[in-house]
């Protein structure tokens, strides 16, 4: 039969669209509450293969549009396709230098899956897999090469931060022969994903061999150093570096300002990831910092952090844990396959309610949480919903340990210590396309100008930093931007 | 790496440590801290600047051994090193031309007051200090604090001055004198149950009176919300906005003391929040 198939036809066929996406494989729920280890174990090379066969290699490229750095995805995944996964490796790494984290943590149900071809038909190339598979690949045969360095510049940048915006920064300017030096507050870089999100979805493996890389290119990483404290930004410009680059995030937790929020077993989200991510706590004693929690734990809040927090909650053996979310599950800004874990995982959602108060157990611990329910409007001209509360639909959950995830803002240490240096009234640090800020010799990315958006913004808006900072360190610098006053 | 300089022994579990941190050193005032990272797998733990030489680059802090990090930073011998040191954190104490000022510490406080009443000294205040301890024997650091104050007292429960074994009879005292001997401001950097104490003794006196206050940190650099505390009805962060705060504006008394004692282990915590039994001081 098919020996009978005309050529035209016999390719046709081959162009059947394949709408199986192949599956993630993933520890199953019940072993994975037990345990911090990775949830999705990531595709084997068949996988790998038959996933990028799905590929229709468009030539419009959808899915590139939809990737803020613009990976060249129909390449990338073309090159696995022929099983050549050095070339895909170095594809990736021609918008991306962070491939393994990315392919982990993006949003790419409203990236460049959704903007994928088969999107319409409801599934859409499982790009992130692929890019993640490809990233494991070059990691875990030590595949990763080090770019050869451009010739010595003679500049010397500071770099604030180490997170994600941080880390492209760095890498970038090195790579163009810039002297860098990177400064961490912390004792660990990686910023967010160090601290904030769970070794069950980025183990920090892999993060901190991000931050070797990064080192290996010359890069100079001082932890333990808070700028604003040990030198203000004037103090980095004026002694010692030609330009600087402000990637300190947005770490400052918000509360939702209700009574009773100062009681005890009340966290905010980024004090338990803290505990339990940065410094180990579900390790307790091994590392030293323990962690309180009760049995009956309530999240506040739909985001990514609300997801960690959970998820960190049930395995860190609470008998239930619960969301709070004021909107529904559609508005949710976590991530869909996060969402579906914590659902897996015997999360309890509780939508279209809020907190409005928290009550003490009389020895000043939190025992209940009295909520009310909300409704929400018809869309307005942003088509965003608003939630509204219910008049005399309060009601009361019972919990003990309480996580307040609501989001954060920018940390107002290195904008009060600068007072030449622009910010809008949420503590964002105001730039122009090109990254730059009101203060001369001063560029900025990442939380710390979105005031809280993805591992991939952060990067795509420190490598058009980057790129800036460049033109200026290797131009008659003077003649575009004088120095400062 | 963070090496240790010096190490002295102080009284029974009170030790000084001196590390080379230069970035501190340089920019250290009276009444900041620092946190330290024993090792790779440690705890961040506060502890008050109770000197540091900024061309030297060396910083020095008092410590009670409490618990585990305590302990083991107890066994540390000159030499070693401490694998993280981060600071100078927090707000200096505020410092100027008073005019009679009362301070009261115990625990490492009569140390880490040291450089906040070198500094009230300096802008020519009068200055007494009340200093309590369990007993004689655990009381140190009497020398410093002689020399920088116009008066000592002490309160222990064996000093035999009729006076009361407490810190606060000694604080009621000469507060029975103001307004005839004014007192013009109280700075505690004491157990949390005294400064609470003290806080109630000074207020209907209206005498300013600003306070230390040292609840649970992590990161220390206002990113947890772990030392939150109620300052006028609004949230604080001890780590950036204190850790000095006016006494008579702090809220939920109740939550801070609870709170302290939340990590600690459950004999402590059947003890109810005595300061007197509490393993803290
Ligand atoms: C729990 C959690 C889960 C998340 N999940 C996802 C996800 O699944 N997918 C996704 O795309 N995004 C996610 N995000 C968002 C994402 O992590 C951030 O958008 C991203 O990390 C921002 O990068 P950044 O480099 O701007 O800042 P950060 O990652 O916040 O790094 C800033 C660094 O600067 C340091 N710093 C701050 N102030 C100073 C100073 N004064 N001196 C020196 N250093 C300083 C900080 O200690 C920190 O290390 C999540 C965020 C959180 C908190
Ligand atoms: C700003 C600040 C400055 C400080 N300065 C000093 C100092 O100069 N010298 C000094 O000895 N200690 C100081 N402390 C307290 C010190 O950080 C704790 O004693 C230390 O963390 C105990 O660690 P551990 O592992 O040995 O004991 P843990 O087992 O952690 O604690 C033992 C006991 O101490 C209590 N405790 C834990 N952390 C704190 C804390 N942050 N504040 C008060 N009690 C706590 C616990 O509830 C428990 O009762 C300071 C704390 C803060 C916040
Ligand atoms: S970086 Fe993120 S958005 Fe871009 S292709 Fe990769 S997974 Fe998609
Ligand atoms: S849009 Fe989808 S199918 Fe088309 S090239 Fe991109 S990934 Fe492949
Ligand atoms: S210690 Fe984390 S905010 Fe103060």
């Amino acid at each position: 039969m098919s020996g009978s198939e005309k050529p035209q036809e016999r390719a046709k066929s081959k162009k059947k669209v394949n709408l199986n996406r192949v599956p993630m494989p993933k520890q199953e729920p019940e072993e994975r509450i037990h345990n911090f280890n990775e949830v999705a174990r990531g595709y084997t090379f068949e996988m790998a293969v038959e996933e990028a066969r799905r590929c229709l290699n468009c030539k419009k490229r959808n899915c590139e549009r939809g990737c803020p750095v613009s990976i060249d995805i129909p390449e990338f995944i073309a090159a696995i396709q022929k099983g050549d996964l050095e070339v895909a490796a170095s594809v990736l790494k021609r918008k991306t230098s962070l491939p393994g984290i990315c392919g982990r943590v993006c949003p790419q149900e409203v990236q460049c899956e959704k903007a994928c071809t088969l999107s319409k038909k409801k599934a859409p190339v499982a790009i992130g897999r692929l890019e993640r598979y490809v990233a494991d690949w070059e990691r875990l045969h030590n595949m990763t090469t080090i770019p050869e360095r451009g010739a010595p510049t003679g500049k010397r940048v500071a770099v604030v931060g180490s997170g994600p915006a941080g880390l492209t920064v760095a890498a970038d300017l090195a790579i163009l022969g810039h002297e860098v030096t990177m400064f961490e507050a912390l004792h660990v870089a990686g910023g967010v994903l160090a601290y904030g999100i769970p070794e069950f979805r980025l183990p920090k493996e892999i993060v901190q061999q991000e931050v070797e890389y990064v080192k290996n290119l010359g890069v100079e990483l001082l932890p333990d150093t808070v700028i604003g404290i040990n030198f203000s930004i004037d103090e980095l410009l004026n002694t010692r570096y030609d330009a600087l680059f402000l990637g300190t995030g947005a770490g400052l937790p918000m509360f939702l300002g209700v009574p009773g929020e100062d009681l005890n077993m009340v966290y905010s989200a980024n004090e338990f990831l803290t505990r339990t991510n940065l410094m180990k706590a579900y390790l307790y004693p091994e590392y030293a910092t323990p962690i309180k929690m009760g049995r009956k734990v309530t999240v506040i809040g739909g985001g990514n952090v609300a997801m960690d927090a959970a998820r960190c909650a049930v395995r860190l053996g609470a008998d239930s844990v619960t969301v709070v979310y004021r909107r529904s599950r559609q508005e949710m800004p976590a991530r869909l396959e996060e969402i579906e874990n914590a659902e897996e995982e015997g999360i309890v959602f509780f939508f279209l309610a809020t907190p409005i108060a928290m009550l003490s157990d009389g020895r000043a611990n939190v025992a209940a949480l009295e909520c009310i329910r909300m409704a929400l409007t018809e869309p307005d001209e942003s088509g965003r919903r608003r939630p509204v509360p219910i008049e005399g639909s309060e009601f009361i959950i019972e919990t003990d340990t309480v996580i307040v995830s609501l989001g954060t803002s920018p940390n107002p240490l290195i904008a009060s210590t600068t007072p030449d240096l622009k910010t809008s009234r949420w503590g964002t640090v105001v730039v122009d396309e090109k990254g730059r800020t009101s203060k001369a010799r001063v560029w900025a990315g990442g939380d710390i100008i979105s005031g809280g958006a993805t591992v991939i913004s952060a990067m795509g808006e420190a490598r058009r930093a980057a790129s800036a900072m460049h033109e200026y360190l290797t131009s008659g610098s003077k003649k575009i931007i004088p120095p400062s006053a | 790496m963070f090496p240790i300089i010096a190490k002295e022994e102080l009284g029974p579990s009170v030790f000084r440590l001196r590390v080379r941190a230069p970035l501190i050193a340089a920019k250290a005032q009276p009444g900041q801290f620092l946190i330290v990272v024993l090792d790779e797998k440690g705890e961040r733990v506060p502890f008050t600047l109770s000197d540091w030489d900024a061309e030297g680059g060396t910083v020095d802090f008092v410590f009670l051994v409490v618990g585990p990090t305590t302990e083991k930073m107890a066994r540390l011998q000159v030499g070693d090193t401490i694998a993280h040191c981060v600071g100078p954190l927090g707000r200096p104490s505020h410092v100027d031309t008073f005019g009679h000022v009362v301070c009261l510490v115990s625990g490492y406080g009569i140390a880490a007051m040291v450089p906040v009443l070198r500094a009230l000294k300096g802008k020519d205040n009068q200055i007494t200090t009340i200093v309590q301890a369990p007993d004689k024997k655990r009381l140190f650091g009497l020398e410093a604090l002689k020399e920088w104050s116009d008066k000592v007292l002490v309160a222990t429960s064996d000093n035999g001055n009729g006076k009361g074994p407490l810190a606060s009879d000694q604080l009621r005292h000469l507060l029975a004198e103001h307004p005839n001997q004014p007192i013009h401001r109280v700075v505690a950097m004491c157990s949390l149950c005294l400064m609470w104490v003290v806080t109630e003794l000074t207020r209907p006196l209206r005498i300013p009176t600003f306070l230390h206050m040292t609840p649970i940190m992590v990161d220390g650099t206002g990113m947890c919300g772990a030392c939150r505390l109620q300052v006028e009805g609004t949230n604080r962060f001890a780590c950036v906005h204190g850790p000095e705060f006016d006494g008579h504006k702090i809220g939920s008394w109740d939550v801070l003391l609870a709170r302290r004692c939340s990590y600690a282990d459950e004999n402590v915590l059947q003890q109810s929040y005595s300061c007197r039994t509490c393993s803290q001081w």
